[in-house]
């Protein structure tokens, strides 16, 4: 059984549809991230999953029931959905203690995730002087209190530094190798690539794909970058074997599809044309990520 | 309890709380100390513990406010996240909010009864002036129920309405233009306004015609309460949290 179940989950404010008819699952044991840009409807799932927002059709289930049926959610489940949620005037140890106490657990549970978050030093600190980083650490510690099985973190590395994002990275991947299941969502590919095993991509609210980052990457499509002292008369030889060719800026560097690097090889050395470089455009998955979704972002 | 823990450790870990009750008992203990000292001894004969609780309307805006914010300041800094999230049974979270509003009113009216007690009838002793101790507890009875009220009035709003200017604002008009209503639309509807009721419970004197009887301003004011916390709770436990 799938750890975290969205099924043709639907969520409509008024006229503006936020999710429309998504799918798919997060298994334990591994990191997954959820990704799509801004207001693609990823924190309303989320907060659907744990049982803030009621869905206007489908489902969202986590370890097989919805969120309020869980006996004991905080053991089950650890969530951060802003790490700008808390009180500012509240010490971060503070803040804590307040959860801790809701969910029936002892003070020494909060040092403990205190400690493992590296925030004993500030702990007596009141929020309002945090930096985002301690934030989004502070945020990680109340979704550790409990020890769950479940870890739903909205953005959990923005405004980290690139220390912090390692930081996050080790973590997030020790604490999926214990077992758990690990959701983190973004719209920057580039904060979790490192992090994830497999993503759930969506776009404008519906499921754009679901599979490991090799799967992402491997639906691409991207042309080879030729560049030659003599790119006029390779590119009517290209053509003429029905290759698209079109010019890459400089005049002696062009983009070619629907030929492998072997045939265009081939045929530059056929006609004694010399090639500088002969390579396919490497697709990062950024670029994957916005072909997938669309530049235009998903204000709807 | 362990809600109930969780919203006390809510409470006592920001120092908005401690500031509001220290403001309203430095304010309401100037008033008066202020009015009894300086206050014509013959006035003072007459209305003496009328003067000495003059201050009640502003402690009933700061208890109002320290309710108000046990409610609104889940949804000001967004807490209200995490907390329905850890307790999923949100009916719960915010009976506790009452609960703790119930014990930090009734701290907050000890303590200004305390102080105003000791200062101002000290002071009135001192200045030879006697007050008759059934006017003494009636009227210091009404007041530390008010302020038990106002605080629980608070939470309620609070719960309803969940904007946090939007509920003191709410809290300030009701209160602080108590004794309008009945120029408006009469006496018979406007003595049940919540402003009309806590001057009923005071025993505010003179306003015998025109309010409610003590115990009766006390039963309506704490009716609405009770109304407005049922309808928080009920509200809190459908409202999506976005």
């Amino acid at each position: 059984m799938a750890e975290i179940a969205v099924e043709r989950l639907t969520k409509r404010y008024g006229e503006t549809m936020a999710v429309e008819d998504l799918s798919f699952t997060v298994e334990a044991g591994r990191v997954t991230g959820f990704l799509g840009p801004n207001g693609s409807g990823k924190s309303t799932t989320l907060r659907a999953l744990l049982g803030l927002i009621r869905p206007t059709s489908g489902r969202a289930l986590v370890m097989g029931k919805p969120f309020h049926e869980l006996r004991n959610p905080v053991r089950s489940v650890g969530a951060s959905l802003d790490a700008k949620d808390v009180h500012p005037g509240r010490t971060g140890r503070g803040h804590l203690r307040t959860l801790a106490a809701a969910a029936g657990l002892p003070d020494s549970r909060v040092d403990k995730v205190l400690d493992m978050t590296e925030l004993t030093p500030a702990r007596d600190r009141r929020v309002k002087g945090y930096s985002m980083g301690m934030r989004q650490r502070l945020a990680l510690a109340a979704a550790l209190l409990g020890d769950p099985k479940i870890l739903m973190l909205d953005e959990p590395a923005n405004g980290l530094d690139p220390q912090g994002m390692r930081w996050l990275r080790d973590i997030l991947v020790a604490l999926a190798a214990e077992g758990r299941a690990v959701l983190i969502s973004s719209h920057v590919l580039s904060e979790v690539e490192q992090t994830v095993d497999s993503v759930v991509v969506i776009g404008a609210g519906r499921l754009v794909m679901q599979g490991t980052l090799a799967e992402l990457i491997k639906g691409d499509r991207r042309p080879a970058l030729v560049r030659s002292p003599r790119a006029d008369e390779l590119r009517d030889l290209l053509e003429q074997q029905g290759a698209t060719v079109t010019i890459d800026g400089r005049p002696d560097s062009m983009l070619v599809q629907h030929a492998s690097l072997e045939q265009i090889g081939t045929l530059a050395a056929d006609h004694g044309i010399p090639i500088f470089e002969l390579t396919h455009e490497v697709a990062t998955l950024e670029d994957r990520f916005l072909e997938l979704t669309g530049e235009g972002g998903n204000v709807r | 309890m362990r809600v109930l823990k969780s919203e006390w450790l809510k409470l006592v870990s920001v120092r908005t709380t401690w500031a509001l009750l220290a403001s309203m008992i430095l304010i309401e203990g100037l008033a008066a100390g202020l009015l009894t000292s300086l206050g014509d001894v013959g006035d003072l004969r007459k209305r003496n513990v009328a003067t000495l609780i003059i201050g009640t309307h502003l402690a009933i805006v700061f208890m109002f406010t320290l309710g108000a914010l046990l409610s609104t300041n889940e949804f000001r800094h967004g807490t209200a996240n995490s907390t329905f999230v850890v307790t999923p049974k949100r009916e719960r979270v915010i009976a506790a909010k009452l609960a703790v509003g119930l014990v930090v009113g009734i701290v907050g009216a000890l303590l200004y009864i305390a102080v105003n007690a000791g200062l101002g009838l000290s002071i009135l002793s001192n200045r030879g002036i006697n007050v008759d101790a059934h006017d003494a507890v009636n009227g210091y009875v009404g007041v530390g129920v008010g302020l038990v009220l106002g605080c629980l009035f608070g939470v309620a709003l609070g719960a309803l309405l969940r904007n946090q200017i939007l509920t003191v604002v709410t809290g300030m008009v009701i209160f602080l233009l108590a004794g309008t209503a009945a120029l408006f639309i009469g006496n018979d509807v406007g003595q049940y306004f919540p402003g009309e009721s806590l001057l009923a419970l005071q025993g505010t004197p003179g306003a015998d015609k025109t309010l409610l009887s003590q115990t009766n301003g006390g039963l309506v004011l704490g009716g609405y309460c009770l109304v407005l916390g049922i309808a928080g709770m009920a509200v809190t436990r459908r409202r999506e949290i976005t």
